[in-house]
């Protein structure tokens, strides 16, 4: 199918061939720009971590110009900052069997089978190449004392293959991709447009040729007209309120893309992180996430009674459950994230939970103390201990931590091609904005690597593909196009400023991620979810009738910024619920009760859902509807996952 | 626990600001004070006054987005943190907070207490990186670093460009902030070939944007979350003498 | 590439400036009391002292120390008050509550007040030089050659305790802006590390006081147990 027709039939454009060679194959078989042409370009690049501030830097170098904003004051601050594991690549420099066949095969099976093949593959080949641009940038990896480069094992996989600096590995990895990114800017190729906020998608004869963003100093709303747009505006884990997620991320600019006919795939598949902080109170505005790595020495466990109010230390041995280690004796307390999550789960609504408010778990490093020694437990996490302490006023050395799970990453997002194109022509959806390779659950050090290989090696060939492909007129900022979308945000605008009703917007915030939490959250059912459409369809209904939006639209406004994501949420929030409803089988992060095995486990329903749900917009008054990308596994044998 | 909020107010950057006076009670000791920040605006929202504005973003101290100078001091008393990990429970019942934005003359007031500190930016692109093209690296492990380097760099490179060290400075020097860069960079191989145009450029750009000189007195150290060493202020003047005396070859 | 002007006005250049300068007047202020302490052996040896200075280099030493002097003081004095004036622009609206963060912070009553203690040692120094280098031009003879007798000058001076409480006073200023003085220049020029830094700061109040202290007693020692007439008359009367 040509480039520049909608992709409603949802072709992933996939190279065929043996799976090794499909990427380069590709590489080779794809149109390119000539040098000459690439300045006569100019490409939009919406948002500023790993994904987007590499792909700009990058589409800088190669010679476009390039229109770079975000809503942070400057682009080191998107998110990406706040990954602490590490990033994984197929090195195999610690001699232990790693390959690019195994982290494609060990990412395929723990998004459990519902990502496609190509893709993953590809991810895979080019996470080696990831790590050698990121060392020449200069990001300060950790070193053995012989100057190589360190690693280390995480989320219980077989191999070393985690790349690290301290504890800041999305720190190090964002700064070197920012200060690519602003060597660019100086050269001039790149303009970099800070505290700007996408509110509206624009197209030109059916391609993506510009956005309409509002300068969150001033208020105004600013066009600007490009050949392709690429958004890499992250994950939406904050429609459940409470999240590990930046409290600024939202799902705004893809929610406007999905309107505008970027079909939105997988949007109810969730990570749910095993090992949060557990929220003690209503006030609480985010979770802060422990790395996981805390589950290689500790021990998770609940009182055997339900309702045991003593102390965790007054609760003798006889009387607790170490539960994953009952449940998984060959994996124990290492076992993947949802399945640890939904553990926890469990246990509380078992009345077993721990903690003043009865939802949490302890995760204990009594025996990991006398076991390894007080010394090398600090040494290990002795970060983690002092920020659990600051947040908790609790020592872990003496007192079991208490963990719950939250809501840590969306493997949802718009769907795209193998091109990282969506079904719009000309928009990309780049990093976790896109429904990405992770299939229905992330692999622990995976999120980074994603990024920066849409924006470092994919995005920069294919977006070239793509204008080599397509006839793109010149269209400037004065098109009719771009005063309707302007009129759109406008209407919008005046609309949340009118209404001012009784209720705050962190009061409906607060509503849609109760429901969210409790009906589409780590366990989902048939009545629950529909529960919650409804539920949300009344939100909404009383949003735009009694929300209090303070201020002005002409001015720095946080009330309003965040009544526009707060409104998208509720819509955002409907469509997870109705994804989740259609998939009647448990696959990774998404668990329905319904679909279980005797035991309890995940039942997949390879027969029936072995594809990506893809929704289409057709108006606020339609249902949206269903559409199916079929996955074929060529090269990998359908398994279940066991962990016992 | 009830406290009196004494809140810089300021509607533009051409604007007047004064401190305005608030009271606010049933504050959860564990709540933090962008927690007890966001209650007061619930509070002035339903009474019809505009919330006060304020940067954050991650609330984990590591995004480098807010910012406050709270009775003084900037992020606060506590040492090593940063205002979004600050806990209620840290403060004193019943008594008065004063709550500041960033003050420089580089840093122009947007409104109440989120500053402008694009100046960071400009330091940064005048000669932060390491030019270095996608698609023309080596192998990562062909460029050895010693361990003890590879450990310096990642003690300077920590910097989350707050601009504490600015907010806090008698001087309001960008000192610390520009020397973290330049030092990170100064420890690796990678960062040799650019070294001394690094240095020059990006101090040029720090004096143009108007940040004050260094005087020494350490009070940058004192509020980073990080923990920087004033230390790297003295690897940028040894990078700057380094680039004077290869112009003088 | 790097405009060697341009440089020295650079925030850095200025550090560097302050600190070399700084450094040199350090060792000029540590050779200067060492010099005075001869005062402690009497008038013959104070005397010989001095002439040696004047004589070294057929006169010329003195002539370069001079101008040497003169121009480390007046770069020290430039850089530090262009750091002032840095400041005032930078943060033209202060803080409404202000207070120290404590912990790693450097900050002293010594850092804050280098300024007002640099001005007050600028003057101090005129005043110095007008009353004893350009002050009466006694003359003694030592070693059957005659010689300047300064050390008639110091003690009649030092004996009018108006004049001794002043030099002493002085002398606390001198010591205030030490104290931050001499480990901040190793630390403007970039000389300290981790392992160094809090050695030079701790030794930065050693030394600072030492000279000081050396200084402060020399005219309270002249004030309170030296007689000028008794030494006139040691020394052989009035020429």
């Amino acid at each position: 199918m040509s480039l520049d027709q909608p992709n409603t039939a949802l072709d992933p454009r996939c190279p065929s061939g043996p799976l090794a060679e499909r990427w380069t194959k590709h590489l080779s078989e794809i149109k390119l720009v000539a040098p000459a042409n690439k300045r006569k370009h100019t490409i939009i690049v919406v948002g500023t971590g790993l994904a987007g501030g590499s792909a700009a830097a990058t589409l800088a170098e190669l010679g476009y110009n390039v229109i770079n904003l975000c809503i942070q004051d400057s682009p080191r601050r998107a998110h990406s900052v706040a990954a602490q594991g590490g990033i994984n690549a197929a090195k195999n420099y610690q001699n232990d069997g790693d390959s690019v066949w195994r982290l494609f095969y060990d990412t395929i099976k723990g998004g459990d089978f519902r990502s496609r093949e190509s893709n993953v593959h590809r991810l895979a080949e080019v996470s080696t190449e990831i790590i050698d641009q990121c060392v020449a940038q200069g990001v300060p990896f950790a070193r053995e004392y012989g100057g190589t480069l360190a690693n280390r094992s995480f989320g219980g996989v077989q191999v070393s293959r985690t790349f690290y600096a301290r504890g800041q590995t999305g720190q190090q990895l964002l700064l070197g991709c920012y200060s690519g990114l602003m060597r660019q800017v100086d050269a001039g190729r790149v303009t970099l447009l800070p505290r700007r906020e996408m509110l509206e998608l624009v197209l030109v004869d059916g391609k993506a040729r510009g956005i309409v963003a509002r300068n969150l100093i001033t208020g105004e709303l600013e066009r600007y007209a490009g050949d392709a747009v690429l958004l890499a505006t992250g994950g939406y884990a904050t429609a459940y309120y409470l999240s590990t997620m930046a409290v600024n991320s939202n799902a705004s600019a893809v929610w406007r893309c999905y309107k505008k006919g970027a079909f939105f795939g997988n949007p109810s598949l969730t990570q749910i992180h095993p090992t949060a902080v557990p929220q003690l109170g209503d006030y609480q505005s985010k979770l802060t996430l422990m790395s996981e790595s805390l589950r290689n020495d500790g021990r998770v466990w609940v009182p055997m009674q339900p309702g045991d109010k003593r102390r965790p230390n007054d609760i003798p041995e006889a009387e607790r459950d170490y539960y994953l280690e009952r449940i998984y004796p060959s994996f124990g307390n290492l076992v993947p994230r949802d399945i640890a999550s939904r553990q926890a789960l469990y246990r509380v609504r078992e009345g077993k939970g721990v903690g003043p408010t009865g939802v949490a778990v302890y995760l204990d490093f009594k025996e990991a103390i006398g076991r390894l020694g007080r010394q090398v437990v600090t040494d290990r996490y002795g970060n983690l201990f002092q920020m659990y302490e600051e947040i908790i006023g609790d020592d872990p050395y003496e007192t079991p931590m208490m963990i719950y799970p939250a809501p840590h990453y969306t493997m949802g997002g718009l769907w795209v091609d193998y091109n990282l194109m969506s079904t719009i022509p000309g928009l990309h959806v780049l990093g976790e904005a896109n429904f990405s390779d992770h299939g229905a659950n992330r692999l622990g050090a995976s999120a980074l690597m994603q990024g920066l290989a849409d924006g470092y090696f994919v995005a920069p060939n294919t977006v070239g593909h793509y204008i080599a492909s397509v006839d793109l007129p010149k269209v400037g900022t004065d098109h009719p196009a771009f005063a309707a979308a302007e009129r759109e945000v406008n209407a919008r605008v005046t609309k949340l400023l009118s209404i001012q009703g009784n209720r705050t917007v962190r009061e409906f915030w607060w509503d849609i991620g109760r429901v969210m939490w409790d009906q589409v959250g780590m366990s989902r059912s048939e009545a629950g979810l529909k529960e919650a459409i409804d539920t949300i369809q009344g939100l909404k209904a009383r949003f735009w009738e009694d929300v209090r939006v303070p201020g002005s639209a002409d001015d720095f406004n946080k009330s309003l910024e965040l009544a526009g994501r707060v409104a998208d949420f509720f819509e955002l929030g409907e469509l997870m619920a109705r994804d989740a409803l259609a998939r009647r089988e448990s696959c990774g992060g998404h668990f329905r009760e319904e679909c279980q095995t005797p035991e309890g486990e995940a039942l997949r329903d390879d027969a029936n859902f072995a594809h990506v749900a893809a929704w289409e917009y057709r108006g606020d008054d339609t249902e949206p509807a269903r559409h199916i990308e079929p996955l074929d596994f060529e090269f990998v044998e359908l398994k279940t996952r066991s962990y016992k | 626990m009830h406290f009196t909020l004494r809140i810089w107010r300021q509607s533009g950057p051409q604007a007047a600001g004064r401190l305005e006076r608030y009271e606010i009670d049933d504050i959860n000791p564990d709540m933090s004070i962008l927690e007890m920040l966001d209650l007061l605006n619930e509070q002035l929202t339903r009474d019809g006054v505009e919330p006060v504005a304020f940067d954050n973003d991650c609330r984990e101290g590591i995004c480098g987005t807010c910012g406050l100078v709270i009775d003084g001091v900037a992020h606060g008393k506590k040492h090593l943190a940063t205002t979004c990990e600050l806990r209620m429970r840290g403060f004193v019942d019943g008594t008065t907070i004063t709550i500041e934005p960033w003050r420089a003359q580089a840093f122009s007031v947007v409104k109440d207490l989120v500053v402008d500190r694009s100046p960071f930016d400009r330091i940064i692109a005048a000669g932060g990186y390491v030019s270095a093209n996608v698609g023309s690296a080596p192998d990562a492990n062909e460029i050895l670093i010693p361990k003890v380097d590879a450990d310096l760099a990642m003690d300077a490179a920590v910097c989350i460009g707050c601009a504490a060290c600015v907010a806090a400075c008698p001087n309001a020097s960008a000192s610390l902030f520009t020397a973290a860069k330049i030092a990170q960079f100064s420890y690796l191989p990678q960062g040799q070939t650019e070294r001394e145009r690094r240095v020059v450029r990006m101090v040029e750009q720090m004096d143009a944007e108007g940040f004050g000189d260094c005087s020494n007195h350490g009070e940058c150290e004192a509020v980073c979350p990080k923990g920087i060493s004033i230390t790297n202020i003295g690897v940028m003047r040894r990078e700057y003498v380094r680039a004077l005396t290869g112009q003088l070859r | 590439m790097l405009d060697l002007r341009a440089a020295a006005w650079s925030s850095v250049g200025k550090k560097l400036i302050t600190g070399l300068t700084g450094l040199g007047l350090v060792v000029f202020v540590t050779v200067h009391l060492i010099g005075n302490l001869t005062i402690f052996m009497g008038a013959e040896a104070f005397n010989a002292y001095s002439d040696f200075l004047a004589s070294l280099l057929h006169g010329w030493f003195i002539v370069l120390a001079d101008l040497g002097l003169v121009g480390f003081f007046g770069l020290h004095a430039w850089s530090g008050l262009s750091v002032w004036q840095s400041k005032r622009r930078a943060r033209s609206s202060g803080y409404a509550v202000s207070a120290d963060a404590r912990g790693p912070s450097r900050k002293t009553a010594s850092s804050r007040s280098m300024l007002y203690s640099g001005i007050f040692l600028g003057i101090y120094v005129v005043l110095h030089v007008w009353h004893l280098k350009f002050g009466a031009e006694y003359v003694t003879t030592l070693h059957g050659e005659e010689v300047r007798d300064l050390y008639r000058l110091v003690v009649e001076q030092f004996n009018r305790p108006a004049i001794a409480l002043a030099y002493a006073l002085s002398m606390l200023f001198l010591g205030l802006h030490l104290r931050h003085g001499v480990w901040s220049m190793l630390q403007s020029l970039g000389m300290l590390n981790r392992r160094l830094l809090p050695t030079a700061y701790g030794a930065a109040l050693i030394l600072g006081g030492l000279l000081a202290i050396g200084f402060l007693v020399l005219p309270l020692y002249v004030l309170f147990f030296v007689d000028p007439v008794g030494t006139a008359a040691a020394m052989g009367g009035l020429r």
